[in-house]
């Protein structure tokens, strides 16, 4: 495609360039709010509501790494999709929140404290299953594929993040292949997500209620810690577009469409995970296997909550997102996301908080303010991230196929 | 005066759709696009309005549920069995079936909405057609005014046209 032709797309205004968009207060903010959170953990510990405390501590854990972790998995997914539609801005987006996967990395080490309040088999062993679930193999299983995953997905930021990498990003014209080193650690970081957050989901989820097992547990898991990543990534750019002056790219509505996409397409993703486990274990009819479904959707007090994961997680986003016009209004997007997000987090309680206190939601002050520490950590990671995020979509890059 | 048909071919989606978009500024006589390629460039030149074929892909669909449940429901009732103390009307399974129903015929009367409305099979060859513009080619048929000709000639080879022919119409 000649160059001469094209300029009619491409010579918009020229944004004005944002250097930094998250900055002291924020940092501020975000950390008051882990020092509320930790403080509030503390409390718990000492006021003899550990148990409480824990099941938080494990939740919190388990959505925001899985928003760190899938967000980054979505910038390789661009690479290897060669995605061009918003230069280099949605990969920055992906990489944003990476920090917090060795914060969670440390965090998660420190379920050891909590560990005979998690695991139900440290106080009641299953004799058949301890070879696999004691705690010096859980903890050096998963502690060692969370430190491979972050050590694997900051590798690959580095190599994203060169001039070669974002050359590549903003060539519009050829169709060459991403950088050699790309095309190593994009598909390394896929399959790694893929292994290591199966791992997670069987020891940290699944062993909670040590009988039950189903083998599509894993792909469920990390499918919507995959979508909560493209949902953060959505809510981000919809929260920039008014914070970046004019003509950033966040303005330009076929990305806010291919953001809306994304967002739309996974959450369809989600549900027929869902439905996949639901349909098998419906027909099989074994009580070792239906008890873990029939606690969360058909008893009180779960099941309104299990209710409200399908429509937040899948309802919602599929009847709003399914026009074109919807995608691109950043107020509905960003309010779908928001929506989103508080129900994945409500989905990763429900799936962990029944097996450990199945008569009563232990949701209160604790839990809340535990979860506000865990925002705050994610947040105040996130920050320079996020100057990378403004940076590039303030830049002024070309992006691909402005026509729809 | 009498009218005449001028053909332009270009070698790239991104000049015919400048081309198509000068034309219509131009206001000059009605015209054809040919592309050997659905092209969403063209498409967006030609400002045409979406195509009703969703919604026949919708009445598809629907009827597609609709078989599905009284498949499912009707297949139920003629042959009560009772299968492992389950209700007798257990709709998981019926999602499975209403969905694979529903796709399959959304699928089908797209499809045949698609050829409906694009008026295939086509009995006659459009006019200023040339095998090129199903191969690697572009094409505009303008039909005009002979007083008009020569603006519409120029207009092509400015937008980047790599040939331009009059024919007679």
């Amino acid at each position: 495609m000649s160059t001469n032709l094209q300029h009619a797309d491409h010579e918009r205004a020229k944004p004005q360039a944002v250097e930094s968009v998250a900055g002291a207060t924020m940092q501020t903010v975000a950390g008051a709010m882990i020092v509320v959170g930790a403080i509030a953990f503390v409390f718990a510990l000492v006021r003899g509501a550990a148990a409480i405390a824990w099941q938080a501590y494990l939740v919190n854990l388990l959505f925001f790494l899985g928003v760190a972790q899938g967000a980054l998995v979505a910038s390789a997914a661009f690479y290897l999709t060669q995605a061009k539609w918003g230069g280099s801005t949605p990969y920055r987006l992906g990489e944003a929140f990476a920090p917090f996967l060795w914060v969670g990395f440390f965090l998660f080490f420190g379920l050891y404290f909590g560990r005979s309040l998690i695991f139900p088999w440290v106080t009641h062993p299953i004799p058949q299953k301890a070879a696999w679930l004691n705690i010096p193999f859980l903890f050096a299983r998963d502690g060692i594929g969370l430190g491979v995953m972050a050590a694997a997905s900051f590798a690959f930021i580095r190599v994203s993040r060169s001039d070669e990498a974002r050359a590549w990003t903003v060539a519009t014209d050829d169709i060459a292949l991403p950088p050699h080193s790309i095309r190593v650690f994009a598909p390394l970081v896929s399959v790694l997500f893929a292994v290591v957050y199966t791992l997670i989901s069987f020891d940290l989820v699944m062993s909670l209620a040590p009988v039950w097992r189903s083998t599509l547990f894993g792909w469920y898991f990390f499918g919507g810690a995959f979508w909560s990543g493209l949902a953060a990534m959505a809510l981000v750019a919809t929260v920039l577009r008014g914070r970046l002056g004019e003509h950033n790219l966040f303005t330009n509505p076929t990305v806010m469409h291919d953001f809306g996409k994304m967002v739309f397409a996974f959450s369809v993703f989600w549900v027929y995970l869902l439905f996949a486990q639901y349909i098998v274990i419906w027909y099989g009819d074994l009580p070792v296997e239906t008890f873990f479904i029939v606690q969360r959707a058909h008893h009180m007090p779960w099941s309104p909550l299990s209710v409200a994961c399908v429509v937040l997680i899948w309802l919602i986003p599929f009847t709003v997102l399914m026009s074109v016009r919807t995608k691109k209004t950043p107020a509905i997007l960003g309010t779908v996301t928001v929506l989103g997000l508080v129900g994945m987090w409500l989905e990763r309680y429900v799936l962990v908080v029944p097996s450990l206190s199945l008569d009563a939601i232990p949701f209160g002050p604790t839990q809340f303010l535990i979860t506000i520490g865990f925002l705050g950590a994610f947040l105040i990671s996130a920050v320079p991230g996020l100057n990378r995020v403004a940076q590039a979509a303030t830049s002024g890059e070309p992006v691909g196929d402005d026509v729809e | 005066m009498s009218t005449i048909a001028i053909i332009g071919s270009f070698a790239d989606d991104a000049r015919c759709a400048n081309a198509i978009e000068e034309l219509r500024a131009a206001k000059v006589g009605e015209f054809n696009t040919f592309s050997p390629i659905p092209s969403h460039r063209i498409e967006h030149a030609i400002g045409r309005k979406k195509s009703p074929v969703r919604w026949i892909v919708l009445a598809g669909g629907i009827s597609g549920v609709l078989t599905g449940l009284a498949i499912t429901i009707g297949t139920t009732y003629e042959w009560r069995l009772n299968a492992g103390g389950k209700p007798l009307l257990s709709w998981p399974p019926f999602i499975v079936i209403c969905f694979e129903l529903m796709v399959l015929l959304g699928g089908i009367f797209g499809f045949l909405g698609v050829l409906g409305l694009s008026g295939i099979p086509a009995t006659e060859i459009a006019p200023g057609y040339n095998g090129r513009f199903g191969e690697d080619r572009f094409g505009i048929v303008v039909r005009c005014d002979e007083a008009e000709a020569a603006r519409v000639e120029s207009m092509m080879r400015e937008s980047g046209a790599e040939e331009v022919v009059r024919e007679g119409v």
